[in-house]
């Protein structure tokens, strides 16, 4: 048998690859798809979130910031828990990121504060002395994009299965409909805030890009699937 | 003994005696179990591959090629059909056993976790640390608190603990006129003390004033009578009665350990809870820190 595949490299060569796929799959699949899974009770982004998620990603936070703790105990003593494949299944794309010039935010949610992010926002250097981080003021005048974020929730719910509620699905009215949850969720921020633009923004049904990134940095860590208690 | 054995043995002897004069110049120590193994590990290398070197070099010149031919050949090169040593093929046999034993009982049944080695390794190293530094002297718990300090509590209180101008609390007072009137108008029920919710309104009017003027002056001078309301759940100290409710006066372990546990909202906005993030050696350590931290 094997004298008559050395005849034949065409045939070989498909053998192997035969051989080295099977491999594979059995080897990568099945951690897969277990690592792929939600972690129990962890509910995905709200609409707000997810216009967080994408000011995180248009000011380029991953550029200085990762997303995932490794199991090693400086990391957890300072982060916290390590992190779990399963806590980004809600995830498009993650945001591991690769380089910590500013430490890592995996669990941000947990050991900072709305008021916290405010301050540090605008200006970094009077919570953390020393701070490089630059000032991100813009984001208390730019207004957040929610369509495109509501546009996101309905498209992996369709496409996923994500679980969203049966109010997130496509259309103008269904958005219309919606919109006041993602705002009185923006108010709950806004109400933890000082900045008088963003508050006087919010009241007028208009989401500043920072409490859209707050309730994102908030999000980050166990209160996504500790809620359910 | 032909001429090439005797070429092998004097490049053998030639490696090993220069080894050997290294081991002589280095000073090494030959007595010692490890370098002797070494040693000799260095003479059967050289005697090795001198020899097997021998051997095949004689092969070639004396070898003539028989068997027979596979019916494959690349451009006249042929192959002749060599059947699988059976040593060869036992044990590839077994690997294919042990591998279907291990794939249907030896993993799944005593499946070895990395990061079950990892959370075992910390619970232990935890409880070393704990077992190590339980009766540590203040000196140790202060630095200790410093550093734990430094990492989990500047960003918001400041590397010196002063709030960073009302951003957060000022550990180096206990309580400014305004905190404490907030607490009077609207009560405390998130720190979760043995003594049970304060209700809001204890005291109002001028004795809050004065209670809260009292408090934030440190508690000197004369005790304003409505104080008394105060008292009985804080003590006449105003220390909190034992750990029974939060210490007016100073930042105790038990206080310090119940807002890391539950959080706080307060008028200067909200502190997360720290629950699980330390261990309650650092948490003492953390309340002796924020405790030298007075003015």
């Amino acid at each position: 048998m094997f004298h008559w595949l050395e005849k034949r490299p065409f045939f070989f060569a498909v053998g192997v690859f035969l051989v080295i796929a099977f491999a594979g799959l059995i080897e990568i699949l099945p951690n897969f798809a277990e690592a792929s899974r939600p972690v129990e009770g962890l509910r995905p982004y709200t609409v707000l979130e997810l216009a967080g998620k994408e000011v995180y990603k248009k000011d380029n936070c991953i550029a200085c910031h990762s997303q995932l703790i490794r199991p090693f105990k400086a990391e957890t003593d300072r982060y916290g828990q390590y992190s779990l494949s399963g806590e980004y299944a809600y995830d498009r794309p993650f945001l591991w990121g690769s380089k910590r010039t500013g430490p890592d935010l995996h669990r941000v949610g947990n050991y900072r504060t709305t008021d916290w992010h405010e301050n540090h926002m605008w200006e970094p250097s009077s919570v953390v002395p020393g701070s490089i981080m630059p000032a991100y003021k813009h984001q208390f005048k730019n207004i957040a994009d929610l369509e495109t974020a509501y546009a996101e929730a309905v498209t992996v719910k369709n496409v996923f299965n994500v679980p969203y509620g049966d109010d997130i699905k496509p259309g103008k009215a269904a958005w219309e409909a919606y919109k006041p949850k993602v705002l009185a969720e923006a108010k709950k921020i806004a109400a933890d805030m000082k900045n008088k633009d963003v508050k006087d923004a919010v009241a007028a049904g208009k989401v500043p890009e920072v409490v859209a990134l707050i309730a994102y940095l908030n999000s980050l860590g166990s209160s996504r699937y500790e809620a359910k208690k | 003994m032909n001429a090439l054995v005797i070429k092998a043995l004097a490049f053998a002897a030639i490696l090993i005696v220069a080894t050997l004069i290294v081991v002589k110049q280095m000073h090494i120590d030959l007595s010692d179990p490890i370098n002797a193994i070494t040693m000799l590990g260095a003479v059967a290398i050289a005697t090795l591959a001198f020899g097997v070197s021998a051997k095949y070099i004689a092969q070639m010149k004396t070898d003539k090629a028989q068997g027979e031919l596979a019916e494959e050949n690349w451009d006249g090169i042929g192959e002749y059909k060599n059947e699988l040593p059976s040593g060869w093929a036992y044990s590839f046999l077994g690997t294919l056993i042990w591998a279907l034993w291990y794939w249907t009982v030896g993993y799944p049944v005593n499946a070895f976790s990395q990061i079950g080695q990892y959370n075992e390794e910390v619970k232990a190293y935890n409880k070393k640390f704990e077992a190590m530094h339980k009766n540590a002297d203040k000196e140790t718990l202060k630095q200790m608190g410093e550093s734990i300090f430094l990492v989990q509590c500047a960003p918001c209180h400041g590397t010196t603990g002063d709030g960073l101008s009302g951003k957060a609390q000022d550990f180096t007072s206990r309580m400014t006129k305004a905190q404490v009137l907030h607490v009077i108008n609207n009560g405390q029920h998130q720190l979760d003390f043995p003594m049970g919710a304060m209700p809001p309104g204890m005291a109002s009017g001028k004795d809050a004033e004065d209670i809260a003027a009292w408090i934030a002056g440190g508690m000197k001078g004369e005790k304003p009578a409505a104080f008394a309301a105060c008292a009985s759940c804080h003590g006449a100290d105003g220390k909190g009665n034992n750990g029974m409710a939060p210490n007016l006066t100073e930042y105790d372990v038990t206080l310090v350990s119940h807002v890391l546990e539950h959080g706080k909202k307060g008028i200067i906005g909200r502190m997360p809870s720290f629950k699980t993030r330390m261990t309650p050696v650092q948490e003492k350590a953390l309340a002796e820190y924020i405790q030298s931290l007075k003015d």
